[in-house]
């Protein structure tokens, strides 16, 4: 008897998701929801495949007038794009150099100190080599019309070893970044933990974070409390690629190289239950949608997966023909006619400059509030 | 309607029809179609035709007319039709039973293509197009509609393809140089099993294992300018119980980890032919899907990208249900001269009659073996770190007919 069990789905909800891929393909995948409960599917693409611009990668800002999106690619750009219609805004080139360097994240900050009109945006972005870029960017009707920041803010993060991964907090305060850390000394004592993906718990606290090890650790910090990990949870055999965390601030989902999604109640380390059958590759990025209660899954197995929440359901798979990098969801789509919506929290608007501090993980060496005046010199400078 | 029919259908109206249960008393009476026999009676030989006599002749002194008594027979032979022979119990009957009903089912396909055969004579006399030939429904050609099954049309597979780890060997912009090497102690049919794979892949190197780490020898193969390494696990001295032949693409990956079975080596297979050092040809059947693309592709790259034709060595990688058979040929075209019988006595025409035909004869040459993908891992060799394209799971087993090849 083949092993199969029917699950009543419930269909995928109205949603807009936009996948990037190894080949620097955007790909935007649609779900319309309604009775029949239409599977999510392609609708556009953008983008011309090509391996130099291999996307790195991504970042929405997620708002109702012109969204936008920040991508990395591997040729050490950044390019900032509409996220309705794919159009080039600003075209960022030679932020690091490609041979020996790789961005690493880019974040577009949705308050930043010049001003908070949709017109203009400000952009964080980090390479593997430690060197962190900050700068507004004034957007015109075209690429070429748009103005850049002539000073931006760039320090360094770290002195030796690689940055994996960067995360800003929902506030825009602080970020985060963690790595691998220098090759263990010739007498091989200590081996600082190699950190591969990180997020912030929860909206107002900045100082509970949540990050994966490529000893398939998954580890609560809390730096009020203290330096070392508060939980720490082993999650099967393989390096944790993927972390993210809930609305609710207590939930995180977590997925591993070769495939396996969980979710986690971090207060407990308690494993609330896996997302099973489907995934065959390397989970790369997790998304979990601002309001509905799904999450998207994309990684090597070229599938964007839409998930349930609660029951943890697949509720959509859609092919999309190459390695996914990155996924993010457009929350402000509606599949029938647009009508006024009300704002997400995040969508505040708060004029002031704002310091952003900076952790570093893979050493831990230095007093993460120090830092964070550090950088508030940076700003001031 | 008969009388006779009548009465017994009045007397038995009572049972549920055609139904065949045993009773549950401890007497135990098979009742069919509302007959009751006793279990002991059934299975005796006389059966039916002589117990029917009992139950269903009419007991007044009316005897029944031969007519009647077929009908009956016919009645009960309807009843006997649901009855499996595997719901018998006596070993003998069963048997005998089973060995009717498949003389029978045979006579009957036999039939069958007798009338089919005869209809596309038919057609084929009338110059119609023949009636379609029924296709045999197999686990293949049933299996389980899989999206990520390339299309000879999309572009953006090409674009992967052409983005991809071994793009520049299949280009032949690089030769590849593979590395062979072994686990850590292996013996008997291992070496046997490289010596063979050695003269399979041309430009093959074999290095002894050692103590060395795999990354270290990953290392090292990168710095030699190796394109891929092998790694020939043996287990109780037997490279097929060891479930592991990995194949490494250099310099970037991936790494496929293939379960190794049914290894017959040059030495055990009959007639077999010795490969010379032409450079081979390829065959790849049925790599349909994405992931299959990329491990063809992957064995692929092993190879040398221009055959030598003049050697006529062919290597066949053919996957049939996610399994791939490796086999390695010989080819040869014979041309034979066949001679038409009616071409004798005249002595002239003979040589313009012959006929030439070319046919085509294979020789095995060995090895012989079957692979079966375990997975998948982006970047070269790295169990703690790494990352897979695609694993097998066990949930992922949800239907025979769901192939990921």
């Amino acid at each position: 008897m083949p092993r199969t069990t029917t699950v009543e789905s419930s269909g995928c909800p109205p949603l807009r998701a936009l996948t990037f891929d190894v080949l620097g393909l955007i790909k935007v995948v649609e779900a319309r929801g309604g009775q029949n409960g239409d599977a999510a599917k392609v609708v556009e693409r953008w983008g011309e495949p090509d391996a130099s611009k291999c996307v790195l990668s991504a970042s929405i800002l997620d708002r109702e007038s012109r969204p936008l999106i920040g991508i990395a690619r591997k040729s050490g750009s950044v390019e900032i794009i509409s996220a309705i219609n794919g159009d080039l805004q600003v075209q960022i080139p030679d932020l690091c150099q490609p041979e020996d360097d790789s961005i690493v994240g880019v974040h577009l900050l949705q308050k930043h100190k010049s001003g908070s009109s949709s017109r203009s945006c400000a952009l964080l972005a980090s390479t593997t080599k430690g060197h962190v870029r900050m700068e507004s960017v004034k957007l015109g009707k075209t690429p070429e019309k748009s103005v850049r920041d002539p000073s931006p803010t760039v320090w360094n993060v770290c002195g030796s070893g690689n940055i994996l991964c960067s995360k800003v907090s929902e506030d825009e305060n602080h970020a985060l970044f963690g790595g691998k850390g220098p090759p263990k000394d010739n007498l091989g004592i200590f081996t600082p933990t190699w950190f591969t993906c990180a997020t912030f718990l929860s909206k107002d606290d900045h100082r509970k974070f949540v990050a994966g090890t490529n000893s398939h650790q998954v580890r609560l910090y809390d730096i009020s409390a203290q330096r070392r990990p508060v939980i720490s949870i082993d999650f099967r055999e393989t390096a944790i690629k993927a972390v993210s965390e809930d609305i609710d601030g207590n939930t995180i989902y977590v997925g591993n190289g070769s495939g396996d999604l969980a979710t986690f109640d971090i207060r407990t380390g308690k494993l609330l239950g896996c997302f099973i059958g489907k995934c065959a590759g390397s989970i790369r990025a997790i998304a979990r949608h601002p309001e509905l209660p799904v999450i998207a899954s994309c990684g090597l197995d070229s599938y964007l997966r839409i998930w349930d929440v609660q029951t943890r359901q697949l509720l959509s798979a859609v092919y999309l023909k190459q390695h996914l990098t990155s996924v993010v969801f457009d929350s402000h789509f509606r599949s029938e006619a647009p009508a006024p919506q009300v704002e997400t929290a995040a969508e505040e608007d708060k004029a002031e400059a704002t310091p952003v501090k900076r952790k570093k993980e893979h050493r831990g060496t230095r007093k993460a509030k120090s830092k964070s005046s550090k950088r508030s010199k940076c700003e001031e400078d | 309607m008969g009388r006779l029919e009548a009465q017994y259908k009045l007397k038995y109206a009572h049972y549920p029809a055609r139904s065949v249960r045993w009773a549950q008393s401890p007497k135990s009476t098979l009742i069919i179609g509302g007959i009751k026999i006793s279990r002991s009676d059934f299975f005796r030989r006389p059966l039916i035709p002589w117990r029917e006599k009992q139950i269903l002749q009419p007991r007044r002194g009316v005897r029944a007319a031969g007519s009647s008594r077929t009908r009956v027979q016919e009645y009960i032979k309807d009843k006997m039709k649901d009855l499996l022979p595997s719901a018998i119990k006596n070993k003998e009957k069963r048997s005998e039973v089973h060995a009717k009903l498949k003389h029978q089912k045979k006579l009957e396909k036999k039939k069958k293509a007798k009338v089919r055969e005869a209809a596309e004579k038919q057609a084929l006399e009338l110059g119609e197009e023949p009636p379609a030939r029924p296709v045999p429904r197999t686990i293949e050609n049933t299996r389980e509609l899989d999206e990520t099954v390339c299309k000879p049309d999309d572009e953006e597979l090409f674009a992967g393809n052409d983005a991809d780890e071994f793009s520049c060997i299949l280009k032949e912009e690089r030769t590849p140089k593979v590395l062979i090497t072994t686990s850590r102690f292996h013996s008997s049919r291992g070496p046997a099993f490289i010596d063979e794979l050695i003269s399979v892949i041309p430009n093959t190197h074999y290095h002894k294992r050692g103590t060395y780490d795999l990354k270290k020898i990953v290392e090292y193969a990168n710095n030699k300018d190796f394109t891929s390494i092998i790694v020939v696990h043996t287990n109780r001295r037997e490279p097929a119980t060891a479930d592991a032949l990995l194949v490494i693409g250099l310099p970037s990956g991936p790494t496929a980890h293939f379960k190794l079975s049914r290894l017959v080596l040059r030495k055990d297979i009959k007639n077999h032919g010795n490969p010379t050092n032409h450079q081979p040809e390829l065959v790849f059947n049925n790599f349909t899907t994405r992931l299959g693309h990329r491990i063809g592709r992957l064995i692929q790259s092993l190879f040398p990208q221009d055959p030598n034709f003049r050697g006529r060595r062919v290597v066949t990688f053919h996957n049939q249900r996610d399994f791939i058979f490796f086999r390695h040929h010989r080819y040869i075209f014979e041309t034979k001269e066949s001679k038409e019988p009616q071409s004798k006595g005249k002595g002239k025409k003979e040589e313009a009659k012959t006929q030439e035909k070319v046919i085509t004869r294979l020789q095995e040459c060995g090895p012989r073996f079957t692979l079966k993908l375990i997975s998948l891992q982006h970047g070269t060799f790295d169990t703690k770190g790494g990352e897979y394209e695609w694993t097998h799971k066990p949930e992922m087993d949800t239907s025979r007919r769901r192939f990921f090849l």
